[in-house]
C-alpha cells in the first residue's frame, strides 16, 4: 500500500518535471529578435509569428536618426538571439552597443546580425561611407527604403532566411507566415496604387528627404525639401527659392513627419496655399500606424485625402 | 533692403526675379518687426539684469519654462493648448520664485552659482521627463532653439499686446523696480514683492521670446542693446532709446547678412549684435574723449588696430612657414579674395595634375547629378525604371562619387604642396613686411634707441628658430608624407586619372549613361 502510494508520488513528481522541462523546451524554441526600429520589428514579426519574440530598441514616435541609446537598451540586446538593423547608416548607434556586448556572433559576418537593406535597390546612392560630408546618415544611399511597400518583400526574405538558419525546424511555419504576409501585401499594393493613381506626377515638398522610395512606388514628384541640413534652420535664401520652386511646379502638398518642427512647413503652407499633410515615417509614429501594413494604409490614405481636397 | 518701391511690387507679379525679391522681403518683414519688439522689451530687462549682475538668469527661466512645456506634453497636453500654456507659466513662475529666493541665500552662495544650479536642475529634470515622452523631445528642442525666421505676421499682435502690458507695468512701477535692482549690491533692505514682480514679468517675456527666437538670440536681445545703452548714459530712459536703436540696426544687418551670405539667421543676428557692440564701444571712445584729446584717441585707436592687423599677419606668416600643410585661415581668405589659387605656386607638372583633378572632380559630380536627375524624373514620368536599372544607376552614382572624392584628395594634397612652396614666396615677404610695420608702431623711445630695437629683433628671430626647430623635431624624420606617397603612386600608376576617363568615355553610349556590367 505504502509502496503503491510512493510509486504514485514518484510518478506525479516525474510528470511535473517532464511538463516543466517540456514547457522550458517550448519556451527555448522561441528565439528573441531585437530590431533597431519598429518598422523592421513589424516585418520580423510578420515573418516569425509565434516562433519569435520581437523587441524594439527605438521607442515609437522617436526620430531614429536622432536616437541616443540608453543603458537599458544594452540589457535588451544581451537577451537577443538575432539583431535586425535598418542599415545604410540609419542606425549607426547599434554598432557601439554591439561592441559593448563582447559577442563576436553579433558583429558583421557573425551570422546573428541582419542588415535588412541587403538586396534593396537603393535610391540616391552616394558613396561607400554611411555618413555624408554634412554629418547626416544618407551617405550610402537614402535609408528610408521600407516606405516602398514592394521592398518589404526583399526585407522579409532576408529576415526569414536568417531565422530559418537559426531554427531549421521552424522552416515551414516561417515560409507559410511570409507567404501569407506577401499575399496580403500584394493585394494592398494594388489597392494603394489605385488610390493614388489619380495623383500621378503630383508635385510635393517634404520637410526631410524621407520619401523618395514612397514617391517612386506611387509616381509622385518630390521637388524640394525644407530642411537642408539636419537640425539647422533653413536660410532665407533657401526658403525664398523653395517658395519660387513651389509656385513654378504647382506643389500640391507639404509632407511633414509627426516629430518634425512644424513652424517652417506652416509658414510655407500659409504662403503658397499647399496644404500640410502629416505622414507616418515609422510604425508607431501615429496611433493609426500599428504595424507595417497599417503604416502604409495610413500614409496612402492621408496623402490621397489631402490631394483630393487640395486647391489645385 | 526692407523698403520696397511700388514699381518693384507691381513688377513682382510678372518678373520671376522680382517675384523672388518680393518673397524675400515678405519672409524678412515679420522677423524684423518681431526683432524690433523683442529688442524693445528685452533692453528694459537687460538694463535691470546688468544692474543686478545676473546675466544668465534668462537661461534658467527659459529652461524652467521648457520643463513646464515638457511636463504638459508628458501629461498629454499640446504645448499650445490652454493647459500647456498654464503648465509653462506655472513652471516659469516657480523659476521666478526660486530666483527671488536668491536674496535670502547666505552671501557665500554667489547669485550666478545659484542661477547655474537652477538651470542644471531644470535641464536634468527636463531630460528625465522627455525620456518618458519621446515626442516631447522635439518640442523642447523647438523651445530652446526657436527660429526667428518662422515668425508670421499673425504672431506680431500677440507679442505687441503682451509686451505693451508688461511695459506698462514696468513704466508704472519704474521707481520701486529700479530701486530694487540698484539696491542688489548695497546693504539696504529691499522688498521681496518687487523682486518677485520683476522675475515673474521677466519669466513671461523670456518664455514667449525663447520659444520664438531661441536661447542664443534672446540672450543677445537682452544683454547687448542694454550694454550699448549703458556705454553712453546712466539714465535708464536714454539708455533704453540708444539700446533699442542699436538693437534694431543690428537686427536689420543680421537679417540682411543671413540672406546675402546664406547664413543661419539666429547665428548671423548674434554676430551682427556683437559687431554693433564693437561699433558702440568705438563711438563711445570718440565721443567721451577729453576735450582736445579726440585726435589722440583716434591715433591710439588706429595704432592699436594696425598693430592687431600686423600681428595677425606676422603670426599667420610664422604659422605658414612652420606648418605649411596645416589649416591656414588667413591664406585661405587671401586666396579666395585675390583668386590666386594653389596652381600658381606649383611646379609645372604638378600644375597640370592639379588642373586635371579639379576638372575631373567637377565632371564626375556632374555625371552623378545627371544620373540622380534621371532617376528622380523616372519616378513619376514614363514607365519608370526596373529594380535592376535602379541598382545599376546606384552603383554608378557610388562609383562617380568615390572617384570625385579621389580627385578631391589629389587636389588637397597638391594644395598642401603649393603651400610648402608658398611659404617662401609669400610667407617670407609677409613676415618681413609685418615685422617692419610693427617696428614703425613701436613707442618713440624704443625707436630712438636702435640697440634696443636690434636686441628685440634678435630675440624674436631666435625664438622663431627655436619654435621652428621644435616643430620639425615633433614631425620626426619623415621625408615624404603618406599623402605625398599616395599622390605620387596615383600619378605614376595612373590609377586616379586613367580609370574614370575610360569609364566615363563608355558611359555616354548607353541609355542611362552607364555601361552594361
Amino acid at each position: 500500500m505504502v509502496m503503491a502510494s510512493r510509486a504514485r508520488l514518484i510518478a506525479i513528481v516525474a510528470l511535473c518535471v517532464m511538463t516543466a522541462s517540456m514547457h522550458a523546451a517550448f519556451a527555448s524554441t522561441r528565439i528573441v529578435v531585437v530590431a533597431t526600429t519598429s518598422d523592421v520589428a513589424s516585418l520580423a514579426s510578420a515573418v516569425g509569428g509565434d516562433v519569435i519574440e520581437v523587441k524594439t530598441i527605438v521607442p515609437p514616435g522617436t526620430d531614429p536618426e536622432a536616437f541616443e541609446p540608453r543603458v537599458s537598451d544594452l540589457s535588451t540586446l544581451s537577451d537577443a538571439d538575432l539583431i535586425v538593423r535598418v542599415g545604410l547608416g540609419y542606425d549607426l548607434w547599434i554598432d557601439k552597443l554591439i561592441i559593448q556586448l563582447h559577442r563576436p556572433e553579433f558583429q558583421a559576418g557573425g551570422g546573428r546580425l541582419v542588415d535588412a537593406s541587403i538586396g534593396v535597390p537603393l535610391l540616391e546612392a552616394r558613396g561607400r561611407t554611411p555618413v555624408t560630408e554634412d554629418g547626416h546618415a544618407h551617405g550610402l544611399g537614402n535609408p528610408h527604403y521600407w516606405l516602398d511597400p514592394a521592398n518589404a518583400e526583399t526585407v522579409t526574405a532576408t529576415i526569414a532566411e536568417r531565422i530559418i538558419r537559426l531554427m531549421p525546424a521552424a522552416r515551414d511555419t516561417i515560409v507559410a507566415n511570409r507567404n501569407r504576409f506577401l499575399a496580403t501585401l500584394h493585394e494592398r499594393i494594388v489597392a494603394w496604387m489605385q488610390r493614388l493613381a489619380p495623383y500621378r506626377g503630383a508635385s510635393l515638398v517634404a520637410y526631410h528627404n524621407s520619401w523618395p522610395y514612397f514617391a517612386r512606388r506611387f509616381h509622385l514628384n518630390l521637388v524640394g525639401f525644407i530642411e537642408t541640413k539636419e537640425g539647422v534652420a533653413p536660410s532665407v535664401a533657401h526658403l525664398s527659392s523653395l517658395i519660387a520652386e513651389m509656385g513654378q511646379n504647382g506643389v500640391r502638398a507639404i509632407l511633414q513627419e509627426a516629430y518634425e518642427p512644424k513652424n517652417f512647413s506652416e509658414m510655407l503652407s500659409a504662403r503658397t496655399g499647399a496644404p500640410l499633410v502629416v505622414l507616418a515615417p515609422t510604425v508607431g509614429s501615429v496611433p493609426e500606424a500599428r504595424d507595417y501594413l497599417s503604416l502604409m494604409d495610413f500614409n496612402v490614405g492621408a496623402l490621397a485625402r489631402t490631394l483630393a481636397t487640395g486647391s489645385h | 533692403m526692407l523698403v520696397l518701391s511700388h514699381a518693384r511690387l507691381r513688377r513682382a507679379a510678372t518678373d520671376p526675379a522680382a517675384a523672388m525679391s518680393h518673397d524675400i522681403i515678405m519672409l524678412l518683414a515679420a522677423p524684423f518687426a518681431a526683432s524690433a519688439l523683442f529688442v524693445a522689451i528685452h533692453t528694459n530687462f537687460g538694463l535691470h539684469v546688468l544692474r543686478r549682475g545676473i546675466v544668465f538668469a534668462d537661461l534658467a527661466l527659459a529652461q524652467m519654462s521648457a520643463l513646464g512645456a515638457t511636463v504638459a506634453y508628458a501629461a498629454g497636453h499640446a504645448p499650445t493648448s490652454a493647459a500647456g500654456i498654464a503648465y509653462t507659466f506655472l513652471f516659469a513662475a516657480i523659476g521666478a520664485a526660486l530666483l527671488t529666493a536668491s536674496r535670502v541665500m547666505p552671501k557665500e552662495v554667489q547669485p550666478e552659482a545659484y542661477i547655474g544650479i537652477i538651470y542644471v536642475v531644470a535641464t536634468a529634470t527636463t531630460i528625465v521627463v522627455v525620456d518618458r515622452s519621446p515626442q516631447g523631445a522635439e518640442h523642447v528642442k523647438q523651445i530652446l532653439v526657436g527660429s526667428i525666421l518662422a515668425v508670421s505676421a499673425s504672431d506680431l499682435p500677440k507679442f505687441a499686446v503682451l509686451y505693451a502690458f508688461i511695459g506698462a507695468i514696468h513704466w508704472l512701477a519704474r521707481r520701486p523696480l529700479l530701486a530694487v535692482s540698484e539696491a542688489v549690491h548695497s546693504k539696504t533692505r529691499r522688498s521681496l514683492l518687487w523682486d518677485f514682480v520683476f522675475y515673474s514679468s521677466f519669466s513671461v517675456v523670456v518664455t514667449s521670446s525663447v520659444a520664438t527666437a531661441g536661447v542664443l538670440l534672446v540672450f543677445c536681445f537682452l544683454i547687448i542693446p542694454a550694454i550699448i545703452g549703458s556705454l553712453f548714459t546712466r539714465r535708464i530712459t536714454y539708455a533704453l532709446g540708444i539700446g533699442w536703436l542699436g538693437g534694431v540696426a543690428a537686427s536689420a544687418v543680421g537679417l540682411a547678412a543671413s540672406f546675402e551670405f546664406e547664413l543661419p539667421t539666429g547665428a548671423a543676428m548674434a554676430l551682427a549684435f556683437t559687431l554693433m557692440l564693437v561699433i558702440g564701444a568705438v563711438l563711445r571712445g570718440l565721443i567721451f574723449a577729453p576735450a582736445g584729446g579726440r585726435r589722440i584717441c583716434i591715433r591710439i585707436f588706429l595704432r592699436a588696430a594696425s598693430a592687431m592687423i600686423f600681428m595677425t599677419v606676422l603670426l599667420s606668416a610664422i604659422w605658414l612657414m612652420i606648418m605649411p600643410r596645416a589649416d591656414q585661415p588667413m591664406f585661405d581668405l587671401l586666396q579666395s579674395a585675390t583668386g590666386i589659387g594653389p596652381a600658381t605656386f606649383l611646379a609645372v607638372q604638378d600644375r597640370a595634375v592639379y588642373a586635371d583633378a579639379l576638372k575631373d572632380a567637377g565632371y564626375r559630380r556632374s555625371q552623378e547629378s545627371q544620373l540622380t536627375a534621371l532617376e528622380q524624373q523616372s519616378r513619376w514620368q514614363g514607365g519608370g525604371l526596373s529594380d535592376t536599372e535602379v541598382r545599376r544607376i546606384g552603383s554608378f552614382q557610388q562609383t562617380f562619387n568615390e572617384m570625385a572624392r579621389g580627385d578631391d584628395f589629389v587636389v588637397k594634397s597638391l594644395s598642401g604642396r603649393a603651400r610648402e612652396r608658398e611659404r617662401w614666396y609669400v610667407g617670407l615677404p609677409l613676415l618681413i613686411t609685418s615685422l617692419l610695420g610693427l617696428l614703425t608702431l613701436l613707442p618713440d623711445k624704443w625707436r630712438a634707441d636702435p640697440a634696443r630695437s636690434r636686441t628685440a629683433c634678435l630675440t624674436f628671430l631666435r625664438a622663431f628658430l627655436h619654435v621652428a626647430d621644435f616643430v620639425r623635431r615633433l614631425g620626426g624624420e619623415k621625408t615624404e608624407s603618406a599623402g605625398d606617397a599616395m599622390i605620387r603612386r596615383s600619378i605614376n600608376g595612373g590609377t586616379v586619372s586613367a580609370g574614370p576617363k575610360a569609364l566615363t568615355g563608355r558611359c555616354q553610349k548607353t541609355t542611362y549613361g552607364c555601361p552594361d556590367p
